[in-house]
């Protein structure tokens, strides 16, 4: 009897296991960077890129509004 | 700011909070996966505010939505009162869209970036604050006046005590009425959530013992009139469109002056008799460039407003004594502080007789 018991366990246990979702050594997913965070992160790149500003304030404004 | 750094992310912590994990795209559009910066930059929307915020923060957007920040109905309400038809006028709506309406705001410009009209770029990377900036965001657009008051940039203009003592930001007194008012809100001070200051001091207002002005004032003097000093106040703005086809304006130069006057917008709200006005730089011509009598109601509102300058004293020149205010003309509105063309604008808030000492 103790030996269909133990024989229960030794199957029952990698199974509820397997179905819980548990892995002893889990696969940890790399982390993926968007190439938005890439560039926008890159002061160099983004100094090269950028394009003049237009001025859109008119030199002829004058006083507080 | 350069514009580089306007989109420079100079941290990628704000990559582990809620926002960072949603992605750029799902916000901003765009395609990640392109390498090409201007293929890659196809569709992208800078500000999704309007499309993005409400998906999960419903609640306040909506709310939001209706907000003078937003919706920019007080500047709507004082022209068409003063008889701006938008309808009859098709030019009221190119000064509308050239001179009043960047002067909104949006989720992202207050909780991201800088606002747009003063230039936009992110306030620090891309972190999301839940507590806009002093600096750069609320007196980036409220500084002139305000912002400079509450600093006491104004030369020889003490700054308010509740900067000077308490170091408060503008977010420790006005909080949800940023975000909404009323459904119908018209000016800024049609709105239930409004700051008050009984909210921080309310044993004023349930213990006058001791305090003879109090005793005798609180029901009918707004508390700016016994502890707010001088402010500034603007005159005879004109807008146009300059040589480049860029929108300007020209002012006067501005004036330091502190005038009490009758309530204008008198309610249950802000039953006071006295108040203080600022004028606004509105003039009868300020449109004239777009059209001649595009104001044609002008004298229905009064260029002397319902002003709340963020200067507060505990003692004020016309708080030291009784004498120092009754019987003052100097500091209340009479019709030789008005311009002759503002003076029928201006009846209603004029102070006929000066209390007497």
């Amino acid at each position: 009897m103790k030996k269909v018991a133990y024989l229960l366990f030794a199957v029952l246990i990698p199974v509820v296991l397997i179905l819980t979702g548990c892995n002893p050594s889990p696969e940890v997913p790399g982390e993926e960077v968007s190439s938005c965070v890439i560039c926008h992160s890159d002061k160099d790149m983004l100094q090269q890129a950028a394009s003049a500003e237009v001025e859109q304030v008119s030199e002829e404004t004058s006083g507080e509004g | 700011m350069e514009v580089w750094e306007k989109v420079f992310l100079d941290d990628a912590d704000f990559l582990q909070d809620t926002h960072g994990k949603v992605g750029c795209v799902i916000c901003h559009g765009g395609d990640s996966s392109l390498e090409d910066k201007e293929l890659a930059h196809v569709g992208i929307n800078a500000d999704p505010s309007d499309i993005s915020c409400d998906t999960c923060h419903s609640d306040v957007a909506h709310v939001n939505a209706l907000s003078l920040h937003t919706t920019l109905e007080g500047f709507k309400t004082a022209l068409e009162t003063r008889g701006c038809d938008f309808d009859e006028y098709p030019e009221m709506n190119e000064v509308f869209e050239n001179h009043c309406d960047s002067c909104h705001t949006s989720c992202g410009q207050c909780h991201v970036s800088r606002p747009d009209e003063t230039g936009g770029g992110f306030l620090s990377s891309h972190e999301f604050r839940e507590t806009p900036s002093t600096q750069y965001n609320c007196i980036a657009c409220h500084g002139s006046r305000v912002g400079a008051e509450y600093l006491g940039e104004n030369e020889g203009i003490p700054a308010d005590v509740h900067w000077t003592q308490e170091t408060m930001t503008c977010t420790d007194c006005h909080g949800e009425e940023l975000h909404g008012s009323t459904q119908d809100a018209s000016t800024r001070y049609d709105n239930p959530n409004a700051v008050k200051c009984e909210d921080c001091h309310e044993d004023v207002w349930t213990n006058t013992e001791g305090n003879p002005q109090h005793e005798q004032h609180l029901s009918d003097l707004q508390c700016q009139v016994c502890h707010s000093v001088s402010y500034k106040n603007c005159y005879g703005c004109h807008v146009s469109i300059d040589e480049e086809g860029i929108p300007c304006r020209i002012s006067e130069a501005s004036q330091m002056d502190f005038e009490i006057g009758y309530n204008p917008i008198r309610s249950s709200e802000r039953p006071y008799k006295y108040v203080v006005l600022r004028h606004v730089p509105t003039c009868s011509d300020t449109f004239d460039y777009y059209g001649s009598n595009l104001i044609s109601n002008f004298d229905t509102l009064s260029t002397w407003k319902y002003a709340t300058p963020h200067n507060i004293q505990l003692h004020t020149p016309q708080n030291e004594s009784c004498e120092a205010c009754h019987g003052n003309s100097d500091i209340f509105l009479t019709e030789e502080d008005i311009r002759a063309d503002e003076l029928e604008a201006n009846q209603g808030v004029i102070v006929e007789e000066i209390p007497s000492p």
